[in-house]
């Protein structure tokens, strides 16, 4: 019992002015420097390219502004509605899955012993050590039904050639379990880590009103975990809608058997260095952040998400 | 001493400092972002100097003939890539010309492309990328050298932009010993390939007499059947036509023999399950493969690196014909040598050109039969010594070469990888290839106007 409020206690930052008196300022000096860096790294990486993706997509090749042209003509590509609807198809599955996922195995490890709990976040976390394209090759194994330790399995689907796993209407599944296998483990990390800042004394007082594992984990923990779920959608939503490695390298390795087009970030490429039209490209770019960008804007408002209690 | 003043001074000189490193990094950020932005704006600049080593990119089939050329050439340096040879449509060519044009640098001197029609895309405004080698950097001489019609694909507008490495011809490869085994004789029209493949599937369930599974199907089907679908009539002009009898007689065939099984469509011949279904071995020393139409280089390249026909027992026929029609037949691949316009010692690029795909030295250890004429006697006798096949190949190589149908252009897209994501996920799924004709029809006439063609369609 006397563990777990020091633990909470040690995870308040509040607490810190009690530690050994040190000034306050100190601590604010450390968190810019770690912000500076990040700082660089976004603009560098995040804002400017971002701006001059704008800048190309309001723009000609030759440099000149042509207003929504580009977007106009890339939006009447013949691939560019197969490519969302794609992505489209892609997002439900792999965003519902998430969530359900994610949030039953953290509940579930989060009422588990805690030794036992660590052996198991470990495992969860682990696939989402490997680099993208490494995971890609991996399941690239595993759904090719000659040589994959899962054949047994994929067989009784009706599935002995990797052709036949690759068919257009598997595809948005195919994605969504390579997505889930490596990008889940970090969000039940996160999840279990939010929920490990419930305080102890709610879900005390909780048990002692009665209620039960399931209705503390469903009226108690989920509400309380709320925003959580909400920032891993944002996050996960924009990473969807980015998808490109796994499409292209299932394509590559398949010899052509996925389009090179399928997801709109492939279509860009496609468009940027196939048909040298960066300006094209840029437009389609821009689509996706205003997809991302409406989307987190609806979840953050709906959800009151910037809003501290 | 104070402790509240000695904080407030250390904090003082840690603002300062925090200020600093900011300064640091903000400066840094903008030069940054200068560096890539003004990299991109840069103006396009040549990229090798007379004493640069000259940068090559080829797959890895084509490594033996750079490693020859080094070894017969040891003062020139060589900077050797190996990359996919965009094969099978990739684009990665195409990618990385586009981005070395948009940062002005950081072109190869030298491509190998397994792609026959990547000088129609390479040579065109948009990426500018091959050299005019008629324009002084390679002979008449040398360019009369090639067979018939070799050098038309590599010609735009009158200028030739690359040098073809290998014919690609078509031919009709069988087992010999399979055949004399089952008493089956070597078809000659198609006619009575599609009567064989429905005896076979009769007779020899488990043997097959074609494959339609890998991305160029198309190009040793529909091509060797006059398929009007890529038919470049005049400068950004197509005939697209599926529904022309010629791809529909061809489209009712395969899927005829595919649904008797004597044709295989779920795998690609260089893959694994393939290898485990038809190639020899222990328990079936003859293998499961009775026929299989198909390019020159797949006696070489597959049937026996890969083993799928017992060595000494590949017999090459002539190409099928419908009857009644004269015999045509198509290509698969067949690459091409690109130097870069971008290159300052174009001299020796060029020299280096012309010794990969014309001398002896290096067509000498193609996988494929040698566009150039003078190297194709020497090239055969070498196969033949090899003890591989059972018949001349010779005379089969060189009756397909002259047979290869014309009408069948460049285009700066890939018929290849348009077939493999609409055509083939629905023949694996149990669909018909004459169910998708239509369909890979449109997909087709999307990508050529997306390209800048008007299609038109010939009855």
């Amino acid at each position: 019992m006397s563990a777990v409020p020091a633990k909470l206690a040690a995870s308040d930052g509040r607490e810190s002015a009690r530690r050994g008196g040190r000034p306050r300022k100190k601590r604010g000096v450390s968190g810019y420097i770690f912000v500076c860096a990040y700082v660089l790294l976004l603009f560098c990486f995040g804002v400017a390219p971002t701006g001059y993706a704008i800048y190309l997509a309001l723009s000609s090749s030759g440099g000149h502004f042509v207003g929504f042209s580009n977007f106009v003509s890339t939006g009447k590509d013949f691939r560019f509605v197969a490519a969302f609807e794609h992505i489209g198809e892609y997002l439900s599955i792999w965003l519902g899955s998430l969530v359900v996922f994610v949030l039953g195995l953290a509940l579930m490890l989060h009422s588990m012993a805690r030794r036992v709990s660590s052996v198991f976040r470990f495992i969860f976390y682990l696939p989402g050590a490997l680099a993208g394209a490494a995971s890609v090759l991996v399941w690239l194994f595993m759904l090719d039904p000659s040589v994959s330790p899962l054949h047994v399995l994929l067989s009784a689907f009706g599935l002995h050639v990797l052709g036949q796993t690759l068919l257009p209407n598997h595809l948005p599944i195919v994605f969504a379990v390579i997505a889930f296998w490596t990008g889940a483990g970090g969000w039940i990390v996160v999840t279990y880590g939010a929920l490990n800042n419930i305080p102890y004394e709610l879900l005390e007082a909780a048990a002692l009103d009665g209620a039960s594992a399931w209705q503390t984990a469903l009226r108690v923990k989920l509400p309380l975990i709320k925003k959580w779920v909400v920032y891993m959608l944002i996050l996960a939503f924009a990473a969807g809608t980015q998808l490109f490695v796994e499409p292209q390298l299932v394509s590559e390795a398949s010899l052509g058997l996925v389009s090179q087009t399928w997801s709109p970030n492939e279509l860009a490429y496609y468009l940027a260095f196939q048909n040298d039209n960066f300006n094209g490209a840029a437009a389609v770019s821009v689509d996706l952040l205003i997809v991302g960008l409406l989307v987190a804007a609806v979840l953050v408002f709906r959800t009151k998400l910037f809003e501290v209690d | 001493m104070n402790p509240l003043v000695t904080g407030r001074s250390r904090h003082t000189h840690t603002s300062r400092g925090i200020r600093t490193a900011l300064a640091v990094f903000a400066a840094a950020g903008i030069a940054c972002a200068s560096v890539a932005v003004g990299a991109a704006a840069a103006a396009p600049r040549t990229t090798r100097s007379s004493a640069s080593p000259i940068v090559v990119w080829v797959d890895s089939t084509r490594v033996p003939m750079i490693k020859a050329y080094e070894k017969a050439n040891p003062t020139v340096k060589i900077d050797l890539v190996i990359y996919n040879g965009n094969a099978n449509g990739s684009g990665y060519l195409q990618s990385k010309i586009a981005l070395d044009n948009r940062v002005g640098a950081g072109w190869p001197d030298i491509v190998f492309s397994e792609e026959n029609n990547d000088a129609s895309s390479l040579a065109n405004a948009q990426f500018h990328y091959p050299a005019a080698l008629s324009k002084g950097l390679v002979s008449k001489s040398v360019l009369n050298g090639f067979a018939k019609g070799t050098i038309a694909g590599c010609t735009i507008d009158g200028t030739v932009y690359c040098l073809r490495n290998d014919l690609a011809q078509n031919v009709l490869w069988y087992n010999s010993a399979l055949m004399k085994k089952f008493g089956y004789k070597v078809p000659t029209t198609w006619q009575q390939y599609q009567a064989l493949g429905q005896t076979v599937a009769k007779q020899h369930p488990g043997y097959i007499i074609g494959s339609a599974n890998d991305t160029w199907t198309e190009e040793i089907y529909l091509w060797g059947s006059a398929c009007p679908m890529n038919y470049v009539t005049g400068p950004l002009t197509v005939d697209i036509n599926l529904a022309s009898s010629k791809c529909t007689r061809m489209a009712s065939l395969l899927d005829s023999l595919v649904k008797a099984k004597s044709v295989n469509d779920t795998e690609s011949v260089f893959s694994s399950s393939f290898d485990t279904t038809y190639a020899v071995t222990k328990a079936s020393p003859l293998g499961h493969v009775l026929m299989m139409p198909g390019p020159s280089w797949y006696g070489a390249d597959l049937l026996v690196a890969s083993n799928i026909i017992p060595k000494g027992d590949i017999g090459a026929a002539d190409p099928l014909a419908w009857a009644g029609s004269p015999a045509v037949t198509g290509e698969v691949g067949g690459g091409l040598w690109f130097m870069s316009s971008h290159s300052k010692n174009k001299a020796a690029v060029a020299s280096m050109l012309v010794w990969l795909s014309t001398s002896a030295g290096s067509q000498g250890i193609s996988v494929g039969y040698p566009a150039f004429v003078a190297d194709q006697t020497s090239w055969i006798a070498g196969q033949q010594a090899s003890g591989d096949y059972a018949t001349q190949l010779g005379p089969v190589f060189a009756t397909a070469a002259t047979e290869v149908w014309p009408d069948w252009g460049p285009v700066p897209y890939s018929t290849e990888a348009v077939w493999a994501d609409t055509v083939t996920p629905a023949l694996v799924g149990g669909g018909t290839i004459t169910s998708q004709l239509a369909n890979y029809g449109t997909q087709l006439t999307d990508f050529a106007q997306s390209d800048g063609y008007t299609v038109v369609t010939k009855p």
